[in-house]
Order: C-alpha cells, then structure tokens, then sequence
C-alpha cells in the first residue's frame, strides 16, 4: 500500500510537469468551454424566451439562471473532458518507448493509472478557482442549503472524475486508435451527460445511456446543490449510483489493466482493441 | 535456492495477429524462441548473440516479465518470472540502445526519480542514488534542465541511468550502444565491466561482437530462436574451424621460395593461392586455420627469398557467428 | 495556374488512400449534435414556439431551419478550412514543404487546387449532416437555386480568404491544433451560425462583421430561410470584398512564415 502511494504520488507529479504550463492547456480548459460556453447560451435563447417556456423549466425564465445552469454543465464537463485529454496524452506512452519503461517496474498498474487520472485533477484546480470567481461574482445566484453541500458537490465531482480517468487511461494505453475513442468521447458526451439541456429534455435512450458516465449524475449533484439549494436526502439517489459507478469504473480499469498486461505479455504488442 | 538468471527449454510463440472486427487470425503462429536454456551467472556480462530475428530482444524480454513465455521457465535468482514477477522486476533492469525510455518534458533528475519511485527504491537512498547515478553518466551538470534540451548524447546516458536507478543484480541489455555516439558506448563497456567485476550478472546482446569479445565470458549464440552454440568467444572461434588468412610478399624473382612456400602448404594441407602485386612481387596467401607465418617465413629464408611483407588476418568471432548462422539449414526456422 | 490541376488530383488521390475518419466523425457529430440540442430545447423547453426577439432578428420563426442550415455552413467551414489551412503545415510535418517550395509554382494555384478538392469532399460531408438532420426531424425549406449557387461561392472565397493567413500563422508557429480550434470557437461565436448575431454585445458583434464568413451566411440565410432580410448583392459584394482582403494579405505574409518554418526544421 505504501509503495501504491508513492506510485500514485510520482505519477501524479511527474504528469504535472509535463503538462502544467503548456498553452494548450489554458486554451482547451478556459478559452474554448468559455465561447463554447456562449455559444450554447446564445443558441438555446431563442427557445427558452419562447411564450410559456418558464412554466416548462423555471430556469429559462431568467437569462442568468440560464447561463448558470450553462455554466455549471460546462464547467463539470471540462473537468472530465480533461481526463479524456490527459488519458490520450498518456496513450502516447507507448509509441514513446516510455510505457515500456514503467512496466518493467515492480509499480502497480492501478496505482499508476489512477496518480496519472489524479494528476490531471490537481492540475486543474485552477479552474475551480475561475469559477468561484465567477460564482461569487453572482453569488445571488447560487442557492446552498448548507455549507456542507459545498463539500458534498465537490466530493461528488472528484471522486467519480479520478475512477473515470483511471477507467479511460486503462482503455486507452490499450487501444489502437486512441484518437477514435477520443472524438467519440467529447461532443457525445456532453450531450448524453445533460451539460446544454436539463435532462428532462432528453429522451428516454439518452438519459439510459447518460447514467453510463458519471459526469451525468455529477452534474446532477453540482447543480442540485449549488443552483436548487438541495439537501443530501434529495441528492440521495444520483449520489448512490454515483458511489456505485465509480467502485464499477475502478474495477473495470483494475480488469483492463490485467487483462491488457496479460494479452501484452502473450502477443508482444499492447494492443487489447 | 539457485542463483543467477536460468532458463530451462524457454519458448515463446507469439500467436497471429487478430483485427479488433474479426476473430479470425490472420497468418500462422511464429516461434521466437525454441527450447532455450542457458544460464546466466552473478558476477560476469554474458553474452546472447544471433543474427537479427535470431529470438535475443524475445528473451530479454521474456526475462524482464514484459512477455511471457509459451513453455518452460526462466527464473532470476530462483524467482520465476510468471509467478513472481514483481519480485523479479525488484531485481532486474533493461537498458536498450536509442534514446527512448525517458521523459522529455521532465529534467533528467525529475526522471531518475520518478522512476526510482517506480522501484520503490527507500526515500533516503534515492535522493542520494539520483545524485550518484547523474554523477556516473556525467549529467551533473544538467541534472536539472528538461531533458527535450539534451543533446542526443545527453538522452542517452540518461537512459542508461535510469537503467540503474535500481541498484539491479542482473542488467539486461539489448544493443545498448546501438546508435551510440563511440565516446558514450566505450564509457559504457567500461561501466558495465566494472558492474560486473562487482557481482552484477549482465545478459549484453549487441551486433558489435568487438564488443563482445571484449567483455563476456561466456557467449550464447541463437539462431531462428534456438541455441546453436556456446562457449568462451576464444572456443566459440575455434568450433567453427575459421581460418588464419596469411599474406606473404617476397622481394626479387625467387623461384625456390615459392616451391618452398608450396611445400610447407602440401604438408600442412593449408590453401595457397600464388600471385603478383602492384611491384611484381610474387605475393603468396594461406588459409588454414592455424598461424603458418613462423613456418612460412622460415621457409621462404632458408631458400634464399627475402620478405617484403607478413601479414596474419586472424579469425574473428564474426567471422564464427556468421558461419555459424549459415550452418544452420533454413528450414529450422 | 497550371499547379491548379496536379494539386487537386494528388489530393484526391491522398483522400481516396487515407480518409481521415475521425476527423469526419468529430465534425460530424459536432453538427448533429447541435441540431439535436436545438431541437430537443425546442420540443421540451419552447414547446414549438420561439421568442419574438428571434422573430423579429431572422424575419421568420423557422428555428430548426435556422440551425440545421447554420450548422451545415459551419461544418462546412470547419472542414474546409481544416484541409486548406492546414495544407502546407501538413506538408511542413511531413517534410515535403521544402520540395514544394523549391519547384517554381506559385502559392496562389497550389492553394486554389487544394480548395476545389477539399469542395468536392466537404459537400459531400455537408450533404450527409443534412440527410442526418432531416432524417431527425427538422424540416427544411426549398433552396432558391441561384441564391444557393451565389451562396456557396461567396463561402468558398470567404473561407478560402480566412485560410491563407491561418496557415501562414500555423507555419511561423509550428502549431496547429491550438490555432483552429480558437479559430473554430471563436469563428461559431462571432459569425452567428447558430443564431442571430443581434444577441452578441456590440464589440462581439463587430468583430463578426469583419470576417468574411458573416457575409457569406447572410448570403446563405437568404437563399435558405423565407423572409430573411437581407440585402444579398450587397452582403455578396462585402463578402467578396473580404475574401480577396484576407487573401491579400495571406498571400502577402506567407512567404515570411514558410522562410520561418524552414529556419526550424534546419536547426532541428
């Protein structure tokens, strides 16, 4: 377990160094999500000042509480697109020569995946400080039952992101076309996961498949919690699964991993798909 | 307990490459590596020599847990590589000629680190190997400058650092001064001698056999996966029954030398071909396996010839492997 | 002009060999997708109807028309300024720059060749997205012909005037992913393909009005949506105008960047 630690820990930092600092961070994570962010409001306004609109989603009644709900989906999905990045960046690994390196360690896979998923997050906590600034500079928009639920959003939005990002790192370091999955996994996700729309305007096939990612049920609490002054119990159901889905996501990358490394070792070559 | 990395009838075959949409295999199973067992002792750089596709990176690997084997088993210091392959990757590390391995984005210190904390090597002990192993490959200096701005010589010692940053009992290395700048690759020899004057067992496979006859003891030669030989370079050379090549000029038309030098290669059985050169020297060589210059030279004096000049090509283990190779009927592959 | 020709048929050939699937993908659904967050919000949340201020901006209320034929326009952008700006930045990482640049072709026909070709693809790809769109749902009005002829070459020029210079940019920075994408996002923001540039503030909305692209979707507004106002001769002329200046000025600084490029693939 110690030596875990200081897998997760290493890997974390040294995912910080080669990353933190690069432009295209600053652009993928901020400057993008914000257009993006804009476009999606300017978009959707047509509709939600549409005669009676505000009897069917009391948010589309006022322009503001649009663009918060906007916001606080654009902001949940950045963070987990950006484990979709950082586990793409770490596909590279293999064609680098560098992949090879790190399993001729003694180092636990799952400990690696996850410090490298981990990394990714710790870098990216300056974007939780752009959006608190942003928030308290509309603070009469946010409604918090309890200082606590502050807690619990975060909770909620960390913990499945660091299964997902081992989940995703798992899948990639194995795939064949990494760039496929990673086209798959950025507009599509958004809109199964209910980032631009409140999900009871998705179908009923999306929002089935929706609850696959985590992001969905994240959001779902972030919103609630931030936005709807929502207690836990209220919460209750989305926190569940989410608790489910991340114990899932951990076990799924914990088989790839092995399941990878095995067929690896049989065929010569770290491709599973 | 048995010491020292053993392979007993090691095999690999990798099996036909399937397409993720089909389950069908394309092509027919290779085998790498056929009934290989070899050993490889603490204390002294052994050798694994083949001509290219002859099954040496499949060992290396195979021996490092990256690929598991087919059948038989190899352990390291009685570890199997299958069952205890952590234990095994604790003691042993691969250096691989180029300069991939390492991070560029990271500086060579921040490298050695992370990767020491890969081996979990004890937090004290690793600040200070970090320091010895930059000071060994002569990075001191740019310890702590990103490795994307090393030079190409740079990037190499480091790969060759954290290719210790283990303190490893056995090092296994695949071509390690393949594309090596000829400084670095000399440093290295004399690294990885002296690693194994202090109890390292070291597998070197290199297409250098210079190199080679340098530094094993012991020598395994591979050919299409299997072992076709082994032995000292000294032994393996003379197995494969190479000749001496020796080149005599003589000065003045000396007809008597010449019979002389005739009979001395119809009593020994050696190989003579007689000619002339730019001067018009009669210019006499030998092939036997055997230095015939001391008998030759004797008798082109003694029948009043005199010698322009000897020259002796003895064989090499070059020479040896590449017989050796052709030795083996193709179809064993 | 004779590098026209050669440069559309290498072209052709490389995208018969090698088609880039999940380029395609990723635009692809990009587009879709946004249909389909414009018609679910206006199904569940505008219950059929739009705001009057949409109204009164567009001279109609076919919403769905209005997005599905801007999300069309902006695929269209995207992938061709994806194959044109991106054309000699290719050429550069692939290392042939230098044998293009030595021969004495000039840059103009090289780049017009690379333009037909990426035409004969994106609107094949454009076609799919509206077949997909239509197969959603959402209703498109009857083209005027003319005007949609009028349209796609207005658009063209525009795009291929907006990708001149980007490429010289992505050749003197050695980068090009961070350079279409902010060009992307900000391109979707400004023009209006998605909904009517009134809604901008008024800094964002001019500096919407000085890219070719803006005119060229007014254009294409009006030969798609019914009762659109908009002066198309005049929009038509300002978009050429554009074009031709954005080209200009390419034309003008490419030169410098591919001496740039060059300076760092020798000191590599």
């Amino acid at each position: 377990m110690r030596h875990a630690l200081r897998v997760v820990a290493a890997e974390a930092l040294k995912q910080h160094r080669r990353l933190f600092g690069q432009p295209l961070v600053v652009f993928s994570m901020l400057i993008w999500p914000v257009l993006t962010l804009a476009v999606t409001y300017y978009t959707v306004l047509p509709v939600t000042g549409a005669p009676a609109a505000g009897a069917r989603w009391a948010v589309a009644g006022d322009p503001r509480r649009l663009l918060a709900f906007l916001a606080a989906g654009a902001l949940a999905y950045t963070f987990f697109f950006s484990l979709v990045q950082s586990a793409w960046h770490f596909s590279f690994e293999r064609v680098s020569g560098t992949l090879e390196a790190v399993f001729l360690s003694p180092a636990s896979r799952l400990a690696l995946v996850v410090g490298n998923g981990a990394g990714a997050l710790v870098q990216n906590a300056w974007l939780f400080g752009c959006f608190a600034v942003a928030a308290a500079s509309a603070a009469d928009l946010l409604r918090v039952a309890h200082p606590g639920m502050y807690v619990v959003a975060f909770v909620a939005l960390l913990v499945p992101a660091v299964a997902w990002g081992a989940f995703l790192n798992s899948l990639l370091i194995f795939s064949r076309d990494s760039a496929f999955l990673y086209t798959l996994l950025d507009d599509p996700l958004w809109f199964v996961a209910g980032v631009r729309l409140p999900l009871f305007a998705l179908p009923v096939w999306v929002k089935a498949v929706g609850l696959a990612f985590p992001l969905t049920s994240s959001l779902v609490v972030l919103r609630g919690s931030l936005l709807d002054g929502a207690r836990v119990a209220e919460l209750a159901a989305p926190l569940a699964w989410l608790a489910a889905l991340t114990v899932g996501l951990f076990a799924a990358a914990a088989g790839l991993l092995r399941w990878g490394e095995a067929r690896a070792a049989r065929t010569g070559s770290l491709q599973l798909f | 307990m048995s010491t020292g990395i053993v392979t007993t009838a090691l095999c690999k075959v990798f099996p036909p490459r399937r397409t993720p949409w089909s389950w069908r295999a394309r092509g027919t199973p290779v085998a790498a590596v056929s009934g290989l067992s070899i050993a490889i002792p603490a204390g002294q750089v052994t050798g694994l020599l083949g001509l290219n596709g002859a099954g040496k990176t499949t060992t290396i690997r195979m021996l490092s847990t990256l690929l598991r084997p087919t059948s038989g088993t190899a352990t390291v210091d009685g570890l199997d590589v299958v069952a205890d392959a952590r234990a095994v990757r604790r003691r042993i590390n691969v250096i691989a000629g180029g300069e991939r391995m390492v991070y560029s984005r990271l500086t060579g210190r921040e490298n050695l680190w992370y990767f020491g904390q890969l081996y979990d090597v004890p937090r004290a002990r690793l600040r200070r190997r970090v320091g010895e192993l930059l000071e060994l490959v002569g990075l001191a200096a740019a310890a702590d400058t990103p490795v994307e701005r090393y030079s190409r010589g740079m990037r190499q010692r480091l790969v060759i650092a954290r290719g210790l940053v283990n303190d490893p009992a056995y090092l296994l290395l695949d071509e390690p001064t393949l594309g090596l700048d000829a400084p670095i690759a000399r440093e290295l020899r004399l690294l990885v001698a002296r690693l194994a004057a202090d109890g390292v067992g070291v597998l070197l496979t290199s297409h250098y056999l210079a190199e080679v006859e340098q530094l094993c003891r012991h020598v395994h030669v591979l050919d299409g996966g299997r072992l076709v030989a082994q032995g000292s370079p000294a032994q393996l050379v003379a197995q494969t029954d190479r000749q001496h090549v020796l080149v005599v000029t003589v000065g003045g038309s000396v007809p008597a030398a010449v019979e002389a030098v005739r009979a001395v290669s119809r009593d020994t059985g050696a190989r003579l071909d007689v000619d002339v050169d730019e001067a018009g020297r009669d210019r006499l060589t030998l092939r036997h396996r055997d230095d015939l210059a001391g008998p030759v030279v004797d008798a082109v004096v003694r029948a009043g010839g005199s010698i322009v000049t000897v020259a002796v090509t003895p064989p090499t283990l070059e020479d040896a492997i590449l017989a050796m190779s052709r030795a083996t009927p193709a179809g064993v592959r | 002009m004779a590098a026209v020709w050669p440069t559309f048929v290498r072209n052709w050939r490389v995208t018969l060999r090698a088609y880039p699937w999940t380029y395609f993908v990723g635009t692809l659904a990009t587009g879709l997708l946004t249909v389909g967050v414009a018609l679910l919000a206006y199904r569940a949340i505008g219950g059929g109807r739009v705001a009057a201020s949409f109204t009164a901006a567009t001279g109609g209320s076919d919403y769905l028309g209005y997005v599905t034929v801007g999300a069309a326009a902006l695929t269209f952008t995207t992938r061709m300024v994806l194959w044109v700006a991106k054309a000699q930045i290719t050429e550069y990482r692939e290392g042939t720059l230098e044998s293009q640049l030595l021969t004495p072709a000039r840059r103009l026909p090289y780049l017009l060749g690379v333009t037909l070709q990426a035409l004969t693809t994106t609107v094949v790809e454009v076609a799919v997205l509206l077949a997909a769109a239509v197969a959603l749902g959402v209703r498109l009005s009857v083209p005027d012909p003319l005007a949609l002829v009028a349209a796609l070459a207005a658009a063209t020029v525009a795009v291929l005037g907006m990708s001149v210079p980007l490429s010289a940019v992505m050749l003197a920075a050695g980068e090009a992913h961070i350079t279409q994408n902010t060009l992307f996002t900000a391109m979707a923001l400004l023009c209006g393909f998605t909904f009517p540039t009134g809604y901008l503030p008024d800094a964002a909305r001019w500096l919407g009005e000085a890219l070719p692209v803006t005119w060229a979707l007014r254009v294409l507004r009006a030969a798609t949506l019914p009762g659109a106002s908009v002066d198309v001769p005049s929009a038509l002329a300002v978009c050429l105008a554009l074009g031709a200046a954005y080209l200009a000025v390419g034309l003008w600084i490419l030169p410098p960047a591919e001496r740039r490029a060059l300076q760092r693939s020798g000191n590599a």
